[in-house]
Order: structure tokens, then sequence, then C-alpha cells
């Protein structure tokens, strides 16, 4: 598979790859630190004749992606954890209206203003479920370079196969990264682009809410003659509001298992020397990087220990992490926060006894450190 | 222009099943030519009705003030509407005062 | 013939969810003549509203339609008529959409000037909400949250409007449906952001513990608070300060519009003109 090789940061490729699976309109708010991210986009997209807009808040950043994404066109936004808290309801509103769009949230300390220009992952859960009410959450998380610029690609793609918003996490460390990533070639990308599903029989017989219980809306672009409604009220099969106890419980309940039916399509990790290890480290984003080291200095005094790292975290590849925690005894969940994926881990394992390398403190964590706790174990 | 076909003969008409019997069109009618009339199963128990069909003038009030899409009047130009008489005026002043609903002796 | 309103209507949602005798439905009439008036096609258009009574205008219109969450009409509104520029697009928003929880986007849609046309149905309170204090009730009406009266001081959406930047402001009401159809062709002509307040009846929620608890009352108090623009300008200070104009209170037809501008900020990237400078805008700061 033919690569190409670029110097750049995480914040930098993932704005380069919006464009390159052509989206057409990005809205955001300046937030350290992914403003990188819109600074990159806002010149790139007006050279191909989209738009970038920076709006007047996180709130409207959002909507008017949303928006965008409404009329057809795939588009982008970025943010931190506290423009994720105020993007929430508008997050909530494209997953019950079933419009795709792709949000990059390059994660820095929280809660609160938190820690604006220091690395974190306090928002694992957060990304699981950022507004009320249910629904499942499609978020991936990069954990090097070349995959800050991969994931949000896959996103795009994916968003528009379940058309529902999708969340890409970059931490602080990884958007500022800056370094080199082997990318797969700009024709690679584009052939892999599959664009959302459209009606095209007659507006008469176009329902965009009517489709099987596992399946996502079939929403044509506006302004194409196939006139509807969108809102984020319970609706019925042509989009109009409704509180009829059937139409609204399958809704919400399709949500759901669109995502929950095909999650194997969503799914993503990376297995790392576990092949004989009898220490598994479950890490994911940044932190990977260090863990990875962490394991080749393991294993250089033979200590077997291997690395399971989600890149999808949510839906998240529980089955897997069961095979491998039904398998291994010792496990060890690092992470930048107190263990937001830890109790998923412990969840997807059915065991109590998975051990916990946090740091909340707004660093790294070292190889060093994984190393010194590996051996406590 | 949007336009539907008036029905034979007839300078305003209404759609019962859109009218909520606010009484605006009642009491913005000059010429005495709609009133409210008693109606069991409508929510307020009144719906609107016709009281003085030749009598209409014309002036489109009532339709451009109707919020719910039940009340239409002829075009202008498709059909001869009557003058504004005293009488008319005296209607619409007697229905106005007993609460948009045509009083008897009218 | 007679004007056919179920043309443009999604009839099978007749009739609305609104209570008898509301203005919203009055404003609904008038936009659909002005729509007609003005020749435009259902399917270039889009109609953006947002959270309360004045959400459902765009269900019951057979356009392109959205419902949006609270407030953020404009902000929906802006990605839509960016990304497609060459389309109409409509927002509709309560006085408490528009000006409380949505106030931001208000401002700087007008600011910006795109070419959006915002219609306020102005009401004076939070009515599908059931009385509460918007920014727009008057001092010393009973609202459910101030039963002892509101003391609140009210906001002019016009003339914050005007200052923000909108280049068409303007104020009409239900009880002249002819000119508010007028003034809704003329604010969706305007190429730029346009605010039209189109003040509108509640009696059931600010009206039923007013005094006006009916239509009729709620409309003439409507009237006995609003003159027209001309008959405003001629008022003293003090007269002036309990009236609302109506008709065109603003219009600046040179104003630069946004989509137009980021036309520019398009060729200045794909080399077709240098880059924007102070000296591209008379204004400067």
């Amino acid at each position: 598979m033919a690569t190409r090789e670029v110097i750049s940061t995480g914040n930098e490729l993932a704005a380069i790859a919006a464009v390159d699976a052509g989206c057409e309109f990005f809205g955001g708010y300046p937030l350290t630190p992914s403003s990188e991210v819109m600074h990159v986009i806002s010149d790139l997209l007006p050279k191909k004749g989209g738009v970038a807009i920076q709006m007047e808040d996180e709130i409207a950043g959002v909507c008017c992606v949303i928006g965008a994404s409404m009329s057809g066109k795939r588009a982008l936004t970025a943010t931190s954890g506290p423009g994720m808290s105020l993007k929430a309801e508008n997050l909530g509103l494209a997953q019950m209206a079933e419009v795709p769009l792709v949000c990059v949230n390059v994660m820095r300390g929280g809660p609160s203003t938190g820690l604006p220009t220091r690395v974190s992952q306090g928002d694992i859960l957060q990304s699981k479920n950022p507004s009320h009410g249910d629904y499942k959450s499609i978020t991936l998380c990069a954990g090097n370079l070349a995959e800050c610029y991969t994931e949000v690609v896959r996103a795009f793609n994916i968003a528009d196969r379940f058309m529902q918003p999708v969340i890409v996490l970059l931490d602080e460390t990884l958007g500022h990264m800056h370094g080199k990533a082997d990318l797969p070639t700009l024709e690679e990308v584009q052939a892999g682009i599959k664009l959302r599903k459209t009606f095209d029989g007659p507006p008469e017989e176009y329902h965009p809410y009517e489709c099987g219980p596992t399946d996502p809306a079939v929403l044509n672009p506006m302004f194409e003659g196939y006139r509807y409604h969108f809102t984020g009220l319970h609706h019925d099969k042509n989009g109009f509001p409704t509180e009829e106890i059937e139409t609204c419980r399958k809704l919400i309940q399709r949500l759901e298992d669109k995502v929950e039916a095909h999650k194997d399509e969503i799914e993503s990790y990376e297995e790392f020397m576990l092949d004989d290890a009898e220490i598994l480290i479950v890490a994911y984003g940044s932190v990977s990087l260090a863990a990875k080291e962490a394991i080749r200095h393991l294993r250089d005094e033979g200590i077997k220990a291997g690395l399971f790292r989600p890149i999808t975290i949510w839906p998240s590849p529980a089955e897997k992490i069961k095979e491998y925690t039904d398998k291994i005894d010792k496990v060890l969940v690092v992470e930048l926060n107190i263990g937001q994926f830890h109790s998923e881990v412990q969840r997807a394992a059915a065991r109590l006894d998975i051990e916990g390398l946090f740091k909340v403190n707004g660093r790294a964590i070292s190889p060093y450190e994984i190393v010194n706790k590996v051996k406590e174990l | 222009m949007a336009v539907m076909a008036a029905p034979e003969n007839t300078p305003v008409w209404v759609n019962t099943d859109r009218c909520k019997a606010c009484d605006i069109c009642v009491d913005v009618c000059p010429a005495g030519v709609l009133a409210m009339r008693p109606d069991p199963t409508s929510v307020l128990g009144a719906m609107i009705s016709i009281v003085a069909l030749d009598d209409c003038i014309g002036c489109n009030e009532c339709e451009l003030s109707c919020p719910d899409f039940a009340i239409y009047v002829a075009e202008k130009k498709e059909y001869k509407f009557a003058k504004l008489t005293d009488a008319s005026k005296e209607r619409a002043q007697a229905i106005a005062e007993n609460n948009y609903r045509l009083p008897s002796g009218f | 013939m007679a004007f056919n309103y179920d043309e443009y209507l999604r009839t099978e949602k007749m009739p609305t969810l609104w209570c008898w005798g509301c203005g919203d439905g009055v404003i609904l009439k008038s936009f659909i003549r002005a729509f007609d008036k003005l020749g435009w096609n259902k399917d270039d258009t889009c109609v953006v509203s947002g959270i309360g009574c004045s959400g459902r205008f765009s269900s019951y219109l057979d356009f392109n339609t959205v419902h949006t969450t609270h407030g953020r009409t404009i902000a929906y509104a802006t990605g839509i008529k960016l990304a497609n520029p060459d389309k109409h697009v409509v927002c509709v928003a309560g006085d408490g959409d528009a000006l409380a929880i949505g106030g931001n986007h208000t401002i700087h849609g007008c600011r910006r000037n795109i070419d959006i046309t915002l219609i306020v149905i102005q009401n004076f309170i939070y009515g599908l909400t059931n009385s509460q204090t918007s920014p727009t009730t008057p001092r010393g009406m009973w609202t459910v949250t101030q039963k002892a009266g509101n003391i609140d001081p009210t906001f002019d959406g016009c003339k914050l409007a005007e200052a923000a930047g909108a280049s068409f402001v303007g104020r009409e009401k239900v009880t002249e449906p002819r000119k508010l159809e007028k003034l809704l062709v003329q604010a969706m002509e305007h190429k730029g952001f346009s605010y039209v307040e189109a003040l509108s009846n509640c009696h059931i929620n600010l009206g039923r513990k007013n005094k006006m608890a009916n239509a009729m009352e709620n409309l003439d108090w409507i009237d006995s608070i609003t003159v027209s623009k001309k008959k405003y300008d001629t008022l003293s200070p003090e007269e002036q300060m309990n009236k609302l104009p109506t008709g065109i209170l603003k219009q600046d037809k040179e104003a630069d519009e946004y989509c137009d501008m980021y036309k520019e900020i398009q060729e200045v990237h794909q080399g077709k003109r240098g880059k924007i400078t102070q000296d591209d805008f008379e204004k400067k700061i």
C-alpha cells in the first residue's frame, strides 16, 4: 500500500484529513488546545470553494455545522472539553434528527476550565453521552499522529453510514505533537469515501425516517425537491413531531440499535505484543505511545507485557477486551483520568481486580511510571 | 399567485374543520356577515357561521385576520360584492355586543 | 377564485396546535402571502424555527424545514445559508428564543449581515411554557415567575438589531396583516440580515392575568402601544417612551452581505485576488 510521509502536528493532520475526506464546511470557536484545527482548515476550505467560519460561541459552532450537514455537506467542528459541554445539547439534536457530522475533541484537563494547555483524557465518559437521552454515541480515538488523520477520515465515512455525529478524540499531546506521519495517499482516501445514502424515487414516496429497525434514516439534502422536516422532537416517518407511543419507542430503540447491530463495522483496536503476554496493559490516545515504550523496556527485562489499544472507544470493543482479560490475569489500565475507561474494562471483563494507573495533573504519563507500576503488580 | 376555485356565487365561505372559534373574524367584519353559532362539539362551544352572505363587501379583513386558514373571500374581480349599508353596520354592532353571536331579531 | 394557502401548507397538520386566536397563525398567513408575492420556489427555501409556540411555524410549511433547539435558529440558518448561498433562508423565533436564550446569535447574525430574514414573533411573554417573564414583558405586568409584578427592564429588539448591524429592521403587528405582508416582502427581498419584529397576541398566557383575556382585548392593547414610524418621529421623547414604532425602521442597501464577502475570501485563497485589507472597507473600526 502506497503511503505518503508528512511532517505535521496532530491538529493540522485532523484538518487536512477532513478536507481530504470531502468536508466542505467547518464551524467552530477558538478553544485551546484544539484551535489549530480551525486555523488550518480556515485556509484549506475556501481554497476548495468550501466554507470555514468562526462563530460567536461553541454552541453556534456546532449548530451551523449541523445546518450545513442538513443541506448535504460533509461538515466538521473541533473543540475541547468545555466546548463539548456547550455543544452537548445540539449534538443531541444531531443524534435525534440523524444528522451526520464529525466533532474533533482535543482533550485538555477538566472539569470546568481545568488545565487549558495541558493533556488529559478526561472526556471519555462525556463522549459516551454528551447529551441527555438514549442514543448510541460513536467515538474514535487517535493513538498516534497518523491516526489523527486516518481516524478523522474514517469518522466522516462512519458518520454518513450511521447518520449521526462521530466524535474523534485527540489529546493535547497528540494535537500539538509535531512529527512524521505515514498517511494513506489522497487517491486511496478519496476512493474510500462512502457518502450518505439518498433516495431517488418520487418525492411522494419518500419517508426519510421510515427504515428498518437497525437502519439509519435516509436523509436527502435540502433544496433538491424532497421537502421534509428536521426536529429534535420525537418524530414520525416524515420527521414530524409525534407522541404516538409505538412510533416514539421504535425511534429511540432504533437510535440505539442502528449502532449496536452493526458495531463490527465501527470496531477498531490495536494488539501490540499480546501473543504471549502475561500482563495486559490497556491504554489509548497519546498514553499508548508511552505504554509501547514501557512494554519494550519490560520485555528487555523479561517481563512479558502487551498492549490492547482501543481505537474505537464507543461502542467499546468489549468482547475483545473480555477475550484478553479471560486469558490474562494481570490487567492494568493506564489513562489520564481517574478510571473512566477502567470502569468500562471492568464491565467488559466482568472483573473487579483490574488495576489502574491514573494521572490527572495535566502531565503525560512516562514509560518509566508504567514500568514501575507493572513491576508492582 | 396560488389560487383555488371559489364555490359558485359565494363571496365568503368557511372551513369548520379548521375554525377554533376565536371570534376575530366576527370582530373585524364591518358588515355583520359573520357570527358564532352554538356548537356543543367544538372546544369552545361555538362555531363560525355566515349569517348574511349577500351583505359581504369583500374587504377580506376576516380572511387576513383568521389565524387558522378557516375563512376565504372571493377575488374582488370575480364577484360583485355588496356595498356597506347602515343595516349591515347595525347588525355588526349588535353581534359584537352579543358576545359575537347573532341576537334575535336579525 | 381565492388565495390558496394550502399550496404552501402541510394541510395534514391543520388545524395548528396554536390556541384559538393566536397571532402566530396570522403571521404564518402573512408570510405565505408574502412568499407567494415574491414568487420564490418552495424547494429553494428553508424555514428554520426554534423552541416555543413559534417553533411549530416551520412544521406547517411545505418547505425544507428545520425545528432546532431553543435559541439556536440563526446559528443553524447561518450554516445552511453559507453552505447554500443561492438559496433562501428564513428564521422564525419567539421573543424568548431570539432575545433571551438566543440573544447572542441574534446579535452576531445582525453583525455579519448574512442574507437571512429573521421573523421575531414578539408576544411579550413565554407562551408555550405558561407565562414566564420574557425580555420583552412590560414592567408591572403579571407573570407566573413574577406574580408581584415584573420588575425587569425590557428589550427593544429592533433597536438591538439596528445597533448590532442588521441592514434591514422593521416592525409590524398582527392587527395589520396587509402591512405585515408588505413588510415581509420587503424584508425577504432585501439582501442582508433582515430583522422583522411581528407583534403578536398571547391572550392565553399574557392576557389572562393582565386584563386582556380574549384575543380582541390583547390585540387592542397592541394597537394602543404602537404608532407608525412616521408618527413616532413626531412624538416627544416622553411620548415615544411608551410606544413602539411600526414600519421599516432601518434599511441599508449598500451594506456588505456576508456570503458575498466570503466569496472574496475564497478568491484570495484561490489566488484570484490579493488579500483583503483595511483599504477595502469604508468603515474601518
